[in-house]
């Protein structure tokens, strides 16, 4: 949901009908003739005569007479009332008019009080209280005074610019933003430019949720509809609403003065020790703790700071090119004849796949943290491209680390890592795949640990990346939740995503984990077959070990020999897990399925010719599950799939293997 | 007393230090190891890092990584290395032997029958590499319940506070990686260890076996005036690999080696 943006004392048309078109939601229009921005009548009704349609018009009133304001309400087409004196609650509802209530904040000024007094009240709009001034002051004062939760929407007040706007929604998650002297270059005259940025802060934050000012928001069940719902409730234990920052900022256990930076309320993992359970942790040489503790405070730092959730927001936005649509595969949905599929098109993103949201998120840490070399390892090659990209936006030395036989069966990715500027090292050592790339990457770091960022590009590696890394991908889930809801009208009853690592699985899985009524389902690779032993399904067939700095569920001997996997995709090509699907598995509130070599590339034929979307073959592990799911499913409930990347890497792959000469 | 504190409470009292070779068991085959093991006590060193092959062997350069490699083709497993260091110690009762490797092999064994095994084969002490103090706890407590002394590692970012934590949880001695890189690295600095030591030793009164980048008599002289032991290991590993084909003639370049470090670090105390 986005910020309202209420701007206050309008004089002139040409300035409203501007404001208007630059997408504010509501205009100010001051009945209160001390102030330099009042209005007459008949300039009010030039104005709301030359305004488009859904654009709210707010008369303000300083204790005013009721004759007057009746006037008013007779002469001009007013949507709502703001009274900005010390009108009693009284006074403000006898005109059969939506209103809000100024308040001017002082230490002592009881918000839930007030909110109850003018409990049918649109909103509180709270302002800087200044001894002699009544109407806008043009000061902020002390956001703290703010309640974290409030029985009526909060629109903030008092000193906004462009400046501020973002730093404003972050930290009070207000309902709307109220700013009058912020975009004037004198009083009572407008700024265009400054009316412009301000919109444009705002919009920037547009991922943020408001604060759910208000309501103790709960779920209620509508027949098979689950959406969150306004009630009048005091009790706020029960607060389950799904809002969050842009971020979902990993608690770690500890509990933050940030407001709602969770976007799960009930699930808080990992721990402080970055531990889901018995799994994830910290396992790794001694040479990595200070690099790792150094990480891990940076990234408990930024994740709170609103200026860097900005900048990401930004980057996502227009270098990404988020939000990634969520399309509705109706042709495949009743060619099998069940569930209404829904795909999360991840491949749209720049670069071809979800990669690059965490590549984009790191990369910003590690030009704050000051680092200028970046290291990654790459299986498929897609992290590692994503990588090379941000490094060549940032301008910073890349060098990404590859398993000898994955350089072999993904050389268009190689080239295009080498055309971004990395250098790629083809890796040896082990059985050359993804898992031999990532020691190499380790001993890299423990190398150069003083100048060097190490991108992990999956939820696995010592904490805190598992949890930085799913961070960094629920904007998945986060975007899927409201595009099911909007498009659909409810939650999806399933979703399907393929594991490696499993970062694009727990981007989608995670902003779900408390709705219950979703099943969560993690497809592996079974390779030739999980009983051939030839595979990459850990969590199917593998038993808790140690590996990469995390303890998770492992492909290893009897003697804790990690044993060599086998996928026709590269991406999932890798013995270990993300502990936190580990965690998600034994708990049961994710299951995990696995679908053979054959099985994914039906479903990579299927998705292309049914939809015209060719998926990675990685994503066509997930694709054949839904084959299978999908028929068994009634037509009224919803799968949603990651589609967490587009396919044109797999070309040689598919040709030789279907003994085709390109 | 355990065998370890024993033998660098000897050493100090004629001020020599202590030579800890590290080998990987198994090397380049399975029956090469135990006699290995007697021939570098006969060439002086003071106690035995016995290297467990893992597949994944994050911390250590390409040259015991190979190591690793060559004994796991032959099934070489951390079973078969305790089995190795009991056979060892039928012989000798007096070398420690420290068992040095990855924390994997002993999650699939089990921590208390991985505790009891080497109990049971006699082990002095166990360094796990990837197994920080942090996550340590469990283990610690099984192996010191057994007085194995756990060995913990420094690095030269460690603080203060890390120092501190190896000292409340390590015994035996503590190794300090001497360079920020893997096993096998290079680049020394002799100024640096010896700062770092000072800062270390103000912090722990537990012996510190220094290690990474001694490569020859020279290195092993310098940094033996820095510490309380010196550790060597891709040295003598590149030896096994240069002489593949006759295992004889690595035993014996080793123990050349070993032999003329020996010498150069006494001469140091002289």
């Amino acid at each position: 949901m986005r910020t309202r943006v209420k701007i206050c004392g309008f004089t002139q048309i040409e300035e409203a009908v501007y404001a208007a078109h630059q997408g504010v939601d509501a205009i100010g229009l001051v009945f209160y003739p001390p102030s330099p921005r009042n209005v007459t009548i008949a300039q009010a009704q030039d104005i709301t005569n030359a305004l488009p349609a859904f654009t709210t018009v707010v008369a303000l009133f300083v204790d005013e007479s009721e004759a007057r304001i009746r006037e008013v309400l007779q002469q001009v087409p007013i949507d709502c009332l703001q009274f900005h004196g010390d009108e009693p609650a009284s006074a403000c509802r006898i005109y059969g008019k939506r209103y809000i209530k100024a308040v001017r904040m002082q230490a002592t000024t009881d918000v839930a009080e007030l909110a109850e007094q003018y409990h049918d009240a649109a909103g509180l709009l709270l302002d800087a209280y200044h001894v002699d001034a009544k109407g806008g002051t043009g000061q902020s004062f002390d956001w703290e005074l703010i309640p974290k939760h409030c029985a009526l929407p909060i629109i903030l007040a008092g000193g906004l610019d462009e400046t501020n706007a973002k730093q404003a929604i972050q930290a009070v998650r207000p309902y709307a933003l109220d700013v009058s002297s912020g975009v004037e270059s004198s009083k009572g005259i407008k700024d265009a430019l400054k009316v412009t940025a301000f919109i444009q802060q705002v919009n920037v934050s547009i991922h943020t949720q408001p604060h759910p000012q208000g309501e103790t928001h709960r779920r209620i069940e509508v027949g098979r509809l689950s959406l969150p719902v306004n009630e009048e409730v005091t009790a706020k234990d029960n607060d389950t609403d799904v809002s969050s920052s842009n971020l979902n900022i990993p608690l770690n256990g500890e509990v933050s003065d940030q407001r709602d930076v969770s976007m799960t309320e009930k699930y808080n993992m990992p721990d402080l020790r970055g531990h889901f359970g018995p799994y994830g942790g910290l396992f790794v040489a001694e040479t990595l703790i200070p690099p790792i503790q150094e990480l891990n405070a940076a990234y408990q730092q930024y994740l709170h700071d609103p200026e860097f959730i900005a900048e990401l927001d930004a980057d996502l936005q227009h270098y990404v090119g988020r939000p990634s649509p969520l399309y509705h595969a109706e042709r495949w949905s009743r060619e099998l004849g069940g569930a209404q599929i829904y795909l999360k098109r991840e491949d749209l993103n720049h670069t071809g796949s979800h990669k690059i949201n965490n590549t984009v998120g790191q990369a910003l840490l590690a030009k704050r943290m000051g680092k200028t070399r970046i290291i990654a390892e790459t299986g498929a090659g897609q992290h590692g491209v994503a990588t090379a990209t941000v490094a060549a936006r940032l301008g910073l030395e890349c060098v990404v680390y590859m398993g000898a036989v994955d350089v072999a069966r993904q050389s268009l990715n190689v080239y295009r890592m080498k055309l971004l500027g990395a250098t790629v090292v083809a890796v040896e050592s082990g059985s050359k795949t993804l898992k031999d790339a990532l020691n190499e990457a380790l001993r890299d770091w423990v190398t150069n640990v003083d100048n060097t960022f190490y991108i992990i590009g999956t939820v696995a590696g010592p904490h805190p990346y598992p949890a930085m890394v799913r961070d960094f991908q629920a904007i998945i889930g986060r975007e899927a939740k409201q595009q099911c809801l909007a498009q659909a009208g409810r939650l999806p009853d399933a979703l399907v995503a393929c594991v490696g690592g499993g970062s694009n699985a727990i981007g989608l899985f995670y902003p779900f984990i408390d709705d219950e009524s979703v099943k969560l389902i993690g497809v592996e690779a079974a390779g030739d077959g999980v009983e051939t032993g030839r595979h990459s399904a850990p969590l199917c067939a593998g038993k808790p070990g140690v590996l990469h700095g995390n303890r998770t569920y492992l492909m290893s001997d009897e003697d804790g020999e990690v044993i060599e996997t086998h996928s026709i995709s590269a991406g999932l090509d890798y013995p270990g897990v993300g502990p936190e699907h580990a965690w998600l598995k034994d708990t049961g509130r994710a299951q995990y399925v696995n679908i053979t070599d054959t099985e994914a590339l039906e479903g990579f034929h299927a998705l292309t010719r049914m939809e015209g979307i060719i998926p990675a073959l990685e994503s066509a592990h997930a694709m054949a599950y839904t084959m299978k799911l999908a028929p068994t499913m009634r037509k009224d409930e919803i799968i949603i799939i990651n589609l967490s990347g587009r396919g044109d890497k797999d070309m040689q792959t598919m040709a030789k293997r279907e003994g085709i000469e390109l | 007393m355990s065998r370890l504190t024993n033998v660098f409470a000897e050493l100090e009292k004629t001020g020599r230090k202590a030579l800890i070779p590290f080998i990987t068991a198994g090397d380049p085959q399975p029956d090469f190891t135990v006699p290995m093991m007697h021939a570098m006590v006969n060439a002086g060193v003071n106690v035995i890092e016995l290297g467990v092959p893992f597949s994944d062997p994050m911390a250590d350069g390409p040259v015991i990584q190979r190591a690793s490699e060559r004994a796991l083709a032959h099934k070489m497993s951390l079973r078969k290395t305790l089995a190795i260091a009991a056979e060892f110690r039928k012989t000798n009762q007096t070398t420690p032997v420290v068992l040095m490797g990855y924390l994997n092999p002993i999650e699939a064994m089990g921590y208390e029958a991985f505790a009891n095994a080497a109990q049971i084969a006699d082990i002095d002490g166990v360094l796990t590499v990837d197994l920080p103090p942090e996550e340590a706890e469990e283990c610690t407590a099984l192996l010191k319940a057994r007085d194995i002394d756990p060995i913990f590692l420094l690095a030269p970012n460690s603080t203060d506070e890390r120092i501190q934590k190896m000292d409340a949880l390590g015994s035996g001695y503590i190794y300090y990686v001497s360079l920020k890189g893997v096993t096998g690295a290079g680049h020394l600095n002799t100024t640096d260890v010896a700062n770092k030591l000072q800062q270390i030793k103000a912090h722990t009164t537990l012996p510190i076996g220094i290690g990474f980048g001694v490569k020859d008599a020279l290195t092993a002289q310098t940094v033996a005036a820095l510490g309380d032991g010196v550790v060597v290991g891709s040295a003598l590993i590149s030896k096994i690999e240069a002489n593949l084909d006759n295992p004889e003639r690595a035993k014996q370049e080793i123990c050349e080696l070993l032999s003329a470090m020996r010498l150069a670090m006494d001469s140091v105390g002289a």
